[in-house]
């Protein structure tokens, strides 16, 4: 699969992931070649345990392929050791997981601030930046909330706002509105699609058709390996609001 | 009997399954128990033999004694008459002439009193022999204390006040405690030997045992005693039997003083680190509780299945804490060899037994109960769902935190998350340094002690010995037991944080950084257990009736104990967070 868009952000040929040893062993990513250009909106949708989100860790560098090769941002991960791993992962990747993964102790605005933190920026600096995202994500006034006094959907938006705090060259999100109601997944849907004009690189492993209808790129896994890349035609890119009416 | 049977299905798989933590939680609590055991069985330990060799001896009950001091006339046995001939007197024997001289042997020099005795047997008072044969002219009978203390055996020879003597045998008695609870020490001489010693500076005083009759009035020798210490002008004393059983008891009283602070101090330890173990036992059996549940298995049903299990644990280590304990009783009892038996014998009785059984059960109830009642109580949905126990916010910290570098951050955070967790490893590694730094105020008074040349010094540090002996094993076990607990923490810690640190990890840390966060947060708790564990040993030496005025150790000792503390408790949780820090960090977030 390959990109006919600019510059590209992640680069991954051949890429394969086997659980277990012996006659246990299972393809969970099987010879997986994609890229993704700078600013564009990937999909990765496929029925359950198809392997979409072994694929997403392997991109983000938290899995590492039994064989293939992984590029992202201009450095191969494939073979890096753990640390440097550790260091990309910080500053050019940035996670939202299905089930949120917000430290329970920390308000909102602390949650944000962590990656920030990790990466070695100054308190105010990591304060300053997550005061900017909670107000991109319009959840300002929910900064010393704690994340079991958020809804489900304002704990999906701090995780977002989380995962854009280094300014990530890519973002991978992991079913994002599967844990969500219609309302509050719609309000993250919103977030994505605002993210993807903004010229957010995306990689969105979902369920969620409408999600995936607004990436550029709609790629359909079956047994670990893509089968079938659809593309809106050009010029038709078509944002979440478009499809579907809902008001931003 | 059903559900007999399948508590104990669960709880025989729960041990296979967990065996790792199975073991620690025996380990404990079998350090618990050994140390009571000693300390139950040290308690008996010089009551029985004094009784035994009393009857051996044919113990006096009471010994009367006259000796010379300067400005006064010399003593004589002719002063005894008061005594001899009072109401309810049954027998006596002597009085015996008793030089006060020195015994050099090995370059030791050691005051002593040199008995005459007559060749054949006494009707009061006979020293039972443990070696060798009685006196004869030339040979010396040495008290067997005192031989232990001196490393002296049959055949040796010795100096008494410049002359010399065979040692023909080594012998027990009762009419005088055993060395060194007695100093000076006591040998047995011909009575012409003995009498050969004396010296115009140090003339011979005498010694009288006493056998009152099996109804004599209890006071029968009260007033003789009176007549005896006023008419004969010259130091002259009499001891009852209890009295000198006391002294006997002494020398043990100090072993088992520090024996019963540090059981009591394992024991808390114990309860400490069990609480942990169990702690971190629950917090992986939230799913299995759900699943309990969910079969129908009632709130008690749950809480007694895990009741059951370290119950059954508890228990299993309590037998075999009991047999080491009595295994090791005797290599404590080296200072009671002055007794028939003392070294030999000592076995707890049923009692203790029972106690330490009990004290067993009652640490792992205790440490079970919270966590088990928490368990049968938790929803089903929200024990299926693995759900960990809702960690503490501690903003300040959290605040404080944000300007460290990231391992600090790490490990102020996951202190920050389970206080209490924290609060019990600095209780634990506290204990452990308290009993380190008393044994080292132990070593440091043997140290003056033997500094002195002269060897009037010997018996207290024949004490100090055993006591070093006592604190030594002590130290050890609460080591042992402060290692597993800072282990296991780190690994509950591990456990417990693993969600938080992967996410960490997929955040951009690195392991590095993970691991030093997960060992940094045992040593500032290792760290404060120090600063307060040296004062606080200091603290317990003067407790079990030590002198700090000649035991302080030096300040370099105490220092070293700091950075000795943080390379243990570094080196314990090393493993643990090494392993934490490089879990998979992908398989961890996608299981929730």
């Amino acid at each position: 699969m390959m990109t006919e868009l600019g510059s590209c952000v992640l680069r991954a040929r051949g890429l394969c992931m086997d659980y277990g040893r012996g006659e246990a062993r299972v393809r969970a990513v099987d010879e997986v070649t994609l890229e993704v250009a700078c600013g564009e909106s990937v999909a990765i949708v496929g029925p359950s345990g198809c392997g979409k989100s072994s694929l997403l860790y392997l991109l983000g560098g938290l899995e590492r392929p039994t064989a293939g090769t992984l590029w992202l941002a201009g450095e191969q991960l494939d073979h890096m050791p753990e640390a440097r791993l550790a260091r990309v992962r910080r500053h050019a990747t940035g996670f939202v997981f299905q089930a949120f993964h917000l430290v329970d102790e920390l308000t909102a605005l602390e949650n944000i601030e962590l990656p920030v933190l990790l990466a070695g920026g100054s308190p105010s600096a990591a304060s300053r930046r997550a005061h900017e995202l909670l107000e991109q994500v319009g959840l300002s006034d929910r900064a010393r909330h704690l994340p079991s006094e958020l809804s489900g959907g304002q704990r999906q938006r701090v995780a977002i706002a989380r995962a854009l705090a280094n300014k990530p060259a890519v973002v991978l999100a992991d079913e994002p509105t599967g844990n969500l109601d219609s309302a509050a997944a719609a309000d993250v849907m919103r977030l994505f699609d605002q993210l993807h004009v903004d010229g957010q690189t995306l990689v969105i492993v979902t369920h969620d058709r409408q999600i995936a209808a607004t990436a550029d790129r709609l790629a359909s896994m079956r047994d670990g390996a893509f089968v079938e890349e659809t593309r809106p035609a050009e010029g038709a890119a078509r944002t979440l609001s478009a499809m579907t009416g809902l008001r931003r | 009997m059903g559900r007999m049977l399948l508590i104990s299905r669960l709880v025989i798989g729960d041990i296979r399954r967990r065996w790792v933590q199975s073991l620690l939680l025996v380990v404990m609590v079998l350090t618990t128990t050994t140390t009571l055991t000693l300390a139950l069985t040290l308690h008996h330990a010089s009551q029985n033999p004094f009784a035994r060799t009393r009857a051996a001896t044919k113990g006096p009950d009471f010994v009367a004694e006259n000796g010379p001091a300067p400005g006064s006339g010399d003593p004589s046995p002719s002063q005894f008459a008061p005594l001899m001939h009072a109401h309810g007197v049954q027998a006596t024997a002597g009085p015996f002439p008793v030089a006060f001289t020195r015994l050099t042997a090995s370059g030791i020099d050691v005051p002593v009193d040199a008995e005459g005795r007559d060749i054949g047997p006494s009707p009061v008072d006979q020293p039972l022999l443990t070696a060798g044969h009685w006196v004869s002219a030339g040979g010396a009978v040495i008290e067997q204390g005192l031989a232990e203390a001196l490393g002296l055996h049959v055949g040796d020879t010795i100096s008494l006040g410049g002359h010399r003597f065979r040692v023909v045998g080594i012998a027990l008695t009762t009419a005088r405690p055993f060395y060194p609870a007695s100093s000076p020490g006591l040998v047995w001489l011909t009575s012409s030997d003995a009498k050969s010693l004396a010296t115009p500076a140090e003339p011979l005083g005498y010694v009288l045992d006493i056998k009152m009759a099996p109804h004599a009035p209890l006071h029968a020798l009260d007033a003789p005693s009176q007549a005896f210490a006023t008419s004969s002008g010259v130091p002259s004393s009499v001891e009852d039997w209890q009295g000198i059983r006391a002294d006997d008891y002494r020398v043990i009283a100090l072993d088992q003083k520090v024996l019963l602070v540090g059981s009591w101090l394992l024991a808390m330890l114990a309860i400490a680190s069990i609480a942990v173990v169990v702690g971190g036992r629950m917090a992986e059996q939230t799913r299995r509780v759900g699943l309990l549940k969910a079969v129908g298995g009632t709130p008690k049903f749950v809480g007694g299945v895990l009741l059951a299990q370290n119950v059954v644990l508890a228990l299993g280590a309590a037998i075999i804490g009991l047999g080491a304990g009595t295994l090791l009783a005797p290599t404590l009892g080296s200072p009671g060899n002055g007794l028939l038996g003392a070294a030999t014998s000592p076995s707890p009785t049923l009692g203790s037994a029972a106690f330490v059984m009990g004290v067993a059960v009652a640490v792992a109830v205790a440490a079970t109960l919270a966590p088990a009642v928490r368990g049968a109580r938790m929803s089903t949905l929200r024990a299926l769902g693995d759900a960990a126990h809702a960690p503490r916010r501690r903003a300040r910290v959290i605040a404080l935190s944000a300007a460290l570098p990231v391992s600090m951050l790490l490990s102020l955070r996951l202190i920050a998350r389970r206080t209490r967790r924290t609060v019990l490893t600095a209780a634990s590694l506290m204990i452990a340094v308290t009993m380190v730094v008393a044994a080292l105020a132990v070593q440091r008074s043997l140290q003056t002690h033997q500094s002195h040349a002269a060897a009037g010094f010997l018996a207290s540090s024949a004490i100090y010995q055993s006591a070093n002996h006592v604190l030594v094993i002590l130290s050890v076990l609460l080591g042992i037991l402060a290692a597993i607990s800072a282990t296991f923490t780190a690994w509950a810690t591990v456990i417990d944080t693993q969600i938080a640190t992967a996410l960490a990890r997929a955040l951009g840390a690195t392991p590095r950084q993970v691991g030093a966060g997960i060992t940094t947060a045992q040593l500032l708790p290792g760290l404060v257990a120090a600063c307060v564990g040296i004062p606080a040993g200091l603290m317990l030496y003067q407790l079990a009736g030590g002198n700090l005025n000649d035991a302080m150790p030096p300040m370099l000792w105490l220092l070293a104990v700091i950075p000795g503390t943080l390379i243990a408790v570094a080196a314990a949780t090393a493993i643990p967070a090494r392993i934490g820090a490089r879990r998979p960090v992908a398989g961890i977030l996608r299981a929730e």
